[in-house]
């Protein structure tokens, strides 16, 4: 069993052509996601039943089932309708890219709508009973106390979502697109080395992780500096 | 929707499929959470940096990839093992339901380690003191007093780690297996209707999920029931 | 229209409250006047926070009437507001905004509520920590102060609010012996000031010293009610007298 290191040394370089690709979903899905998290959020906890349950229900689908097949159904499904076809949206469904997006932005906006949920339930209940004996408005009290001190609360959690999404992002590589993980497997498909291949692609995702958690920490330490150690 | 009448048969054995994977993982996922779990807590330098590698390998490369390197790394590493018994051996490789059960219990298992090491952590203190002060051995107090308190404190994440492992198993489609993803793609190849099949994958799925979560919660209720307050 | 000196600033008539089949407040009646200092005993679980916090609709009550400065409380939104502009609380568990420095911390209310502008809002604010004593606490995080400066820093929240009256939740149950002092000291300087207060608490020389009246809570009910000096030396009821040589024995 030999190990390639020339092929190694030659394969980085391209595959690192395709992390312009990779950091594109992953940016681009996070701040949509975010986005529809808030939207989410809001609904969920409004109160009226006409907005909490397609807000549950939504969370509930799209946590319930593997991100893989929500990808496939777009990608793969959306185009046997006829109307989708024919609507203004289809040069972006038509694009494995705009998919790709797609279902990221969709599957981490569930995610994350209850990550934020569980920051707010995290608040203590006599702060909110402080705010409202001082008088505070309900809307007040949300914006100025309980979502500064709930979005410190989800950082932790957060920020693994987030590093799940850039793994998620891998699997753009299953409908065409050429990140990273896409020209990974176009090499493999090329030159039958997938040992080699495969585990220096392994090596760049964990230098990737590594520097997001490095930077999650920093912000939460940040972020944290009126709270008793 | 006669579209799918000719394939609920086929679904339905890749359903069988996922479900043998998924208890295959689970045994294996919570194998390698609690080796990984006690080589973290234990004092021995050597398995406590083994296991921290485990996490942040697991934790820090995409499931697909993991999949895909030990399907194809499995691969070449049984070839040459075989290869040094019969040198005539052209190729042995890990079937895709063992390499990817191995795998996704493998990845949810890295994460399986956190939550037994926090929930064995996060024992009280003073129950275990308790205990020894009323001369109850080490072990049992072990196996009658630690062991529930960290169940009940894993049972939330653990039931997060079964959701995850169950929603992987799809990615074991990509090497291979003859699950329901991969009907959904014969089946598309003949009736032309991807959106309909995939939607009943997606749905499958669904019903794994809120079948976990109802057990989930059905198990937390029951874990916690001595906690609640007198009325 | 009746006298305003005689009209009561806070009126409780027959006020009862469930939690689902308990009852927690059972025909309570009770009549406050402007600058009175009220002190609420009683043993756990007697209702005397749940009273108090249904003055400033924390709690809402189920039968009854409760009356604040002339104004009904009802569940409408524009009643609730304007009693808890008059009414300031002091909690237990101080409850400070933890993510705000002590000086925004009072400053937060008077500008969203009272749309105070920056500079007169930090004016009242200091004036207000000079007046509990720790102005140069001003740019501190809660968390790096005392449980004494914190509970002061709270009472301090409350009073640039400028409300007519003040009520207190337990304010020296969650604080070391050698900090309760400090607070009370701030308490009765408000009481000086002729303050109305309503205060729940176990401290029995606050009671003697300051209270005009203080009122005795059992199982939901007010059962007496009298001046400090009649109450700990004459109590009338059974249950008075088994609650006050409980505390006294200790």
């Amino acid at each position: 069993m030999s190990f390639d290191f020339s092929l190694i040394i030659d394969s980085i370089p391209k595959m690192l052509m395709g992390l312009g690709l990779t950091l594109q979903l992953l940016f681009i899905s996070a701040v949509l996601g975010l986005a529809l998290a808030v939207v989410l959020l809001l609904m969920r906890i409004s109160g009226r039943w006409y907005l909490v349950w397609p807000s549950v229900t939504y969370i509930y689908i799209f946590r319930g089932t593997p991100i893989l097949v929500q990808i496939f159904i777009i990608y793969y499904g959306l185009p046997q309708f006829e109307f989708i076809r024919d609507s203004i949206l289809w040069p972006i469904l038509r694009e494995p890219f705009g998919c790709a997006i797609l279902a990221l932005s969709m599957n981490t906006g569930a995610y994350v709508s209850e990550i934020l949920r569980g920051g707010i339930l995290g608040v203590d209940r006599g702060l909110h009973e402080a705010g409202a004996a001082l008088g505070l408005s309900v809307r007040q009290r949300f914006v100025y106390i309980t979502s500064p001190i709930a979005i410190r609360l989800a950082i932790p959690a957060y920020s693994n979502d987030i590093i799940s999404l850039m793994k998620s992002t891998a699997l753009a590589s299953t409908i065409t697109l050429l990140d990273m993980m896409g020209i990974a497997r176009t090499i493999v498909a090329e030159t039958y080395a997938p040992y080699e291949i495969f585990i220096s692609l392994a090596a760049i995702y964990m230098v990737l992780t590594w520097l997001a958690q490095k930077g999650f920490g920093r912000f939460e330490m940040r972020m944290s500096r009126y709270v008793k150690p | 929707m006669a579209a799918i009448a000719g394939w609920w048969d086929d679904f339905f054995w890749g359903s069988v499929v996922v479900l043998q994977v998924f208890v295959t993982a689970l045994i294996l996922m919570v194998l390698f959470g609690l080796i990984g779990a006690a080589a973290k807590l234990s004092k021995n330098r050597v398995a406590q940096n083994l296991a921290a590698a485990y996490t942040v390998v697991f934790r820090g490369v995409p499931e697909i990839l993991v999949l895909l390197l030990i399907y194809f790394g499995s691969a070449i590493l049984l070839t040459s093992i075989a290869q040094i018994f019969d040198p005539s051996i052209k190729f042995v490789d890990l079937p895709p339901f063992w390499a990817g059960s191995f795998g996704i219990a493998l990845i949810v298992g890295s994460y399986a380690t956190e939550t037994f090491r926090g929930a064995f952590l996060g024992v009280d203190r003073g129950l275990i003191e308790a205990a020894r002060a009323l001369g109850i051995s080490n072990f049992k107090t072990f196996i009658y007093i630690q062991i529930p308190e960290m169940w009940r404190l894993a049972l939330p994440a653990f039931g997060n780690h079964m959701l995850s492992l169950i929603k992987d198993t799809a990615l074991i489609s990509i090497i291979g297996l003859n699950e329901t993803m991969f009907v959904a793609q014969q089946a598309t190849g003949t009736t032309g209707k991807p959106f309909t099949m995939y939607i009943v994958v997606g749905g499958i799925y669904l019903a794994f999920s809120t079948v976990i979560t109802l057990t989930v919660m059905v198990l937390e209720k029951y874990a916690n029931q001595h906690l609640e307050p007198a009325r | 229209m009746a006298d305003n000196s005689q009209q009561p600033i806070i009126l409780l008539e027959d006020v009862d409250k469930f939690f689902g089949t308990f009852q927690a407040l059972r025909n309570v009646n009770l009549r406050v006047n402007k600058g009175e200092k009220i002190v609420v005993c009683g043993p756990s679980g007697s209702g005397k926070s749940t009273m108090i916090r249904c003055i400033n609709r924390l709690e809402e009550h189920d039968g009854g009437r409760i009356t604040i400065n002339g104004h009904e409380l009802t569940s409408d939104v524009k009643d609730i507001d304007a009693v808890r502009r008059e009414v300031g609380m002091v909690f237990q568990s101080f409850n400070l905004f933890p993510h705000l420095s002590v000086i925004k911390n009072l400053m937060l209310a008077p500008r969203l509520v009272r749309k105070a502008d920056k500079a007169e809002a930090r004016a009242t604010a200091m004036r207000l920590l000079e007046r509990v004593r720790i102005p140069e606490q001003a740019d501190k995080y809660p968390s790096q102060l005392s449980g004494g400066q914190q509970q002061r820093v709270a009472i301090a929240r409350a009073l640039c609010m400028n409300p007519e009256i003040m009520l207190f939740d337990e304010p020296t149950s969650a604080l070391d012996p050698e900090m309760i002092s400090e607070v009370l000291d701030v308490m009765i300087d408000l009481a000086n000031e002729g303050m109305t207060m309503i205060v729940v608490t176990h401290e029995m020389g606050f009671a003697r010293s300051v209270a005009n009246k203080v009122v005795f809570m059992d199982g939901g009910e007010i059962v007496e009610e009298n001046t400090p000096a009649a109450f700990f030396d004459n109590p009338q009821h059974q249950r008075t007298k088994l609650f006050l040589s409980q505390i006294i024995s200790h």
